[in-house]
């Protein structure tokens, strides 16, 4: 392990907002050349912690050393000087410009003031993408690069905006949950490039959810609990099971805790439904007490599915059959009707109202059941939306304002929407996205629940594991098409993954 | 929100206190009431214009609708036409423009700030042609009544706009349409993914606008006794300044129109203040401009610290 002085020191750090102690004292050791993994539940403290590191929050208490110098960082300006660089996960580049003109976006080198010098600008892209073994066009524009190469150009950005400054002391580099929206392939080559930047002594704080990540890249780790260090370790000396533990304070027996009921009458059968580029000949039926994995790469589809099933978009070709009857969804409120409850992949955009409270949320959907000719009350909502924010432990009152929630909190309250009213067909698309490990179990003990209950629910997750673990059978999607159908007890992840990627083209 | 909503009750009464100290004629019952009468046109246009806000949109059009709906009135009446039917008539002509609006936001897609826009120069160019660019003059006594009259000690107009705003506060508060208005201003696909039927409301907003600014033109051409086809110039900024000053957000989501009651009322109580100090009318424009950006900035300044 490297013994030389530690590239950052943050000592008894302390933040409180009103009404809470975010951080109430905490230590991170930084080391050139090393990953170091930060893990916690959501609400620990984590990225309040890196928010101080980059100047986005001011710290209340505590110092901060950064290659053996006390420094204050009072602003990102300050942080971006030391050296600090954290990859967002909302890219902060422009999509109308290209690889090169984004990376050396403010830099670029000029023929006179004013005008850019685009030969000199494409070589030094090319070099320096080329030195990180990135295998990018430099002139492609951003807008038609996959979300993981946008990733990649972000971090050659921070990097050569490192270099420029040429201080020769090691740059910090934060990366917060930086695999959550790319697939398995992007995070190999995510984790390949990792490998060579702290080969070249970069010193990485690396946040995530995924413990099987925490392995595969980490050499220590940082566990934080409610805003206080709970054990920094190096990850050889670590068991999973420990660091589960040590997160939630809790033993977490089960990872996949699913219970399988024998499957009911059908509830939606759905017969050769298109939607023009997007969706081709989609057919399978869901029956009560089942859940219904859905895999498959980005764009594979999947999600365009979730949008037609609860009526967002509109189907142009095929029936949708619900209790026998067949069904046309011309809008949401079509699918709200038969029972149809969307847990969408974007939970800000999609499935709440931030400003809302939790009660107004939850009663959203249900405006003309809970009124008497458009008369509403807050307190009809709050009743009404009481039970089920308690039933699934959300932890918050249903007068708070949904956007002070974390991810996790957050999430059950899209799910409360549709838990407090009829809903009986649940479509879950990424459910346990940048949610910590204990809300996941959570969630899966819901799966479980619902589907004891009679419900069906069908789940689209990237999470190949879980996925695996929850799922009675899996339709595995590709070009808009199911490729392929497995009952659970004959899907393994390579069966799965082979069938996304094109590789074997088993129908049922 | 009721925090905020205090800062700017607290900013009103700071302005009043001042205005006390530094002239005698400020707090006379007459001045008061004379303020609260003059505020109330704005007041009404503003309280419709919270609702757009609100929803995330913006009402430029709402000056001429004051203006088109006013020459409607005066035109009926004129005519020989009862108020009973100029009235309703004119409420029609607002609310007319005001669906127009509304289904070229939710229908047709536009920007709301294009749509209204357009309706901002349609809606003032047929009150031109309609009246030949004339104003329309000499009504009854009993249609005036609107303007002149008074129940107790409260002027008519003041009234009408207390009943307009306890209208409007118990639609926002206390039914579904309120909801949505919010639920459509803060995320209008979560929205949509929650079933709630978002094009009916957001035309219905711009509907409820359209039909504000036809209760401003009603009192307003009762007071002149007299429709102007220049009448509301302006008035769009003036209701939006309003509803800013108000505490209610630009980005939509949030809001109430008790805050922009207040946030008119400090424009009424500003304009009156400063005539009773001599200031001239160019300055004033200058003041006014530095209070609605300070106010604005207070506000946002604010809630940043508070998250």
């Amino acid at each position: 392990m490297n013994t030389a002085r530690p590239v950052l020191e943050m000592r008894g750090i302390r933040k409180s907002f009103p009404g809470v102690v975010a951080l109430a004292g905490v230590d991170l050791t930084l080391h050139a050349g090393e990953v170091h993994m930060l893990l916690g539940e959501n609400g620990a403290g984590k990225s309040t912690l890196m928010k101080i590191l980059s100047g986005a929050y001011r710290k209340d208490r505590g110092e901060i050393r950064i290659h053996s110098r006390v420094v204050d960082i009072t602003s990102p300006r300050d942080a971006l000087d030391l050296g600090i660089r954290v990859i967002y996960q909302e890219l902060n580049l422009v999509p109308q410009l290209s690889v090169a003109e984004n990376i050396f976006l403010g830099a670029a080198p000029i023929l006179m003031p004013g005008v850019v010098d685009r030969r000199r600008l494409s070589t030094m892209a090319k070099t320096l993408l080329a030195d990180l073994g990135m295998n990018l066009d430099a002139g492609a524009q951003l807008a038609e690069l996959s979300l993981a190469q946008r990733q990649m150009v972000e971090i050659a950005r921070a990097l050569r905006d490192f270099e420029s400054r040429n201080t020769g002391e090691a740059p910090i580099l934060v990366m917060d949950e930086p695999t959550s929206a790319l697939t398995a392939r992007e995070v190999d080559q995510l984790f390949v490039l990792i490998e060579r930047l702290v080969a070249n002594g970069v010193a990485l704080v690396y946040i995530t959810h995924r413990l099987d990540e925490v392995y595969r890249i980490g050499k220590r780790v940082t566990v934080l609990r409610d805003g206080a260090n709970v054990a920094t370790k190096l990850l050889a000396e670590v068991t999973v099971d420990e660091l589960v533990r040590l997160m939630a304070n809790r033993d977490l027996s089960e990872q996949y805790p699913r219970r399988r009921t024998v499957p009911g009458a059908d509830l939606l059968t759905v017969e050769g439904v298109g939607r023009h580029d997007v969706l081709h000949d989609i057919s399978f039926t869901l029956r009560a007490g089942e859940v219904v994995g859905v895999a498959g790469l980005l764009g594979a589809g999947r999600s365009e599915l979730a949008r037609v099933l609860a009526g967002a978009d509109r189907a142009d070709t095929g029936r949708i059959i619900c209790k026998g009857q067949p069904v046309v969804l011309r809008s949401p409120a079509d699918a709200i009707d038969i029972g149809i409850g969307l847990l969408p992949e974007d939970r800000k955009a999609e499935g709440l109202v931030a400003g809302l409270t939790v009660a107004r949320n939850v009663a959203l959907p249900h405006g003309r059941r809970l009124s008497t000719g458009g008369y509403l009350r807050d307190q009809v909502e709050e009743r009404f939306a009481a039970p089920v924010v308690g039933d699934l432990r959300v932890k918050a009152t249903p007068t708070q304002e949904v956007r002070v929630l974390s991810g996790g909190n957050q999430q059950k309250v899209v799910l409360a929407k549709w838990l407090a009213g009829a809903a009986r067909i649940f479509i879950f698309d990424e459910p346990t996205r940048g949610v910590d490990v204990g809300a996941k179990v959570e969630i899966y003990q819901l799966i479980n629940r619902l589907t004891e209950e009679g419900a069906a629910v069908l789940m689209i997750s990237s999470d190949l594991p879980e996925l695996l673990g929850m799922s009675d059978r899996i339709l595995v999607m590709r070009g808009g098409r199911i490729q392929a159908a497995f009952d659970a007890d004959q899907a393994t992840q390579q069966r799965v993954l082979s069938a996304a990627f094109g590789l074997s083209g088993v129908t049922h | 929100m009721r925090a905020r909503r205090f800062g700017t009750l607290i900013g009103l009464l700071l302005l009043c206190a001042a205005l006390w100290i530094l002239t005698p004629h400020f707090l006379t019952v007459s001045n008061l009431l004379n303020i609260v009468q003059q505020t109330s046109i704005n007041a009404i246009v503003a309280a419709g214009m919270t609702f757009v806000i609100i929803s995330a949109g913006i009402d430029l059009s709402v000056g001429s609708i004051v203006a088109w709906s006013g020459v409607v009135l005066g035109a009926m009446l004129q005519a020989g036409q009862p108020a009973a039917i100029a009235v309703p008539a004119a409420l029609l002509a607002g609310v007319g423009c005001g669906l127009i609006n509304g289904l070229l936001v939710s229908i047709g897609r536009l920007p709301p700030f294009i749509a209204t826009l357009g309706m901002m120069s349609v809606a003032r160019g047929a009150a031109l042609v309609f009246t030949e660019g004339r104003p329309v003059s000499g009504f009854s006594e009993g249609f005036r009544w609107i303007a002149t009259g008074s129940l107790g000690f409260v002027p008519a107009p003041v009234l009408v706009m207390l009943i307009v705003y306890a209208i409007a506060h118990f639609a926002l508060t206390r039914t579904t349409f309120g909801r949505y208005v919010y639920a459509i201003g803060g995320n209008e696909e979560a929205t949509r993914l929650s079933g709630v039927a978002v094009r009916f409301h957001k035309t219905a907003v711009y509907a409820v606008s359209g039909l504000m600014s036809a209760v401003a033109a009603i009192v307003l051409t009762a007071r002149l006794n007299s429709a102007q086809p220049i009448a509301g110039m302006m008035s769009e900024l003036d209701a939006i300044a309003a509803t800013v000053i108000g505490g209610t957000s630009l980005l939509g989501g949030e809001g109430s129109v008790g805050g922009t009651l207040i946030g008119a009322l400090i424009m009424g109580v500003l304009r009156n203040g400063l005539n009773l100090l001599g200031v001239s009318s160019f300055l004033q424009q200058i003041v006014i401009g530095v209070v609605i950006v300070v106010a604005v900035l207070v506000d946002t300044t604010l809630k940043r610290h508070r998250t």
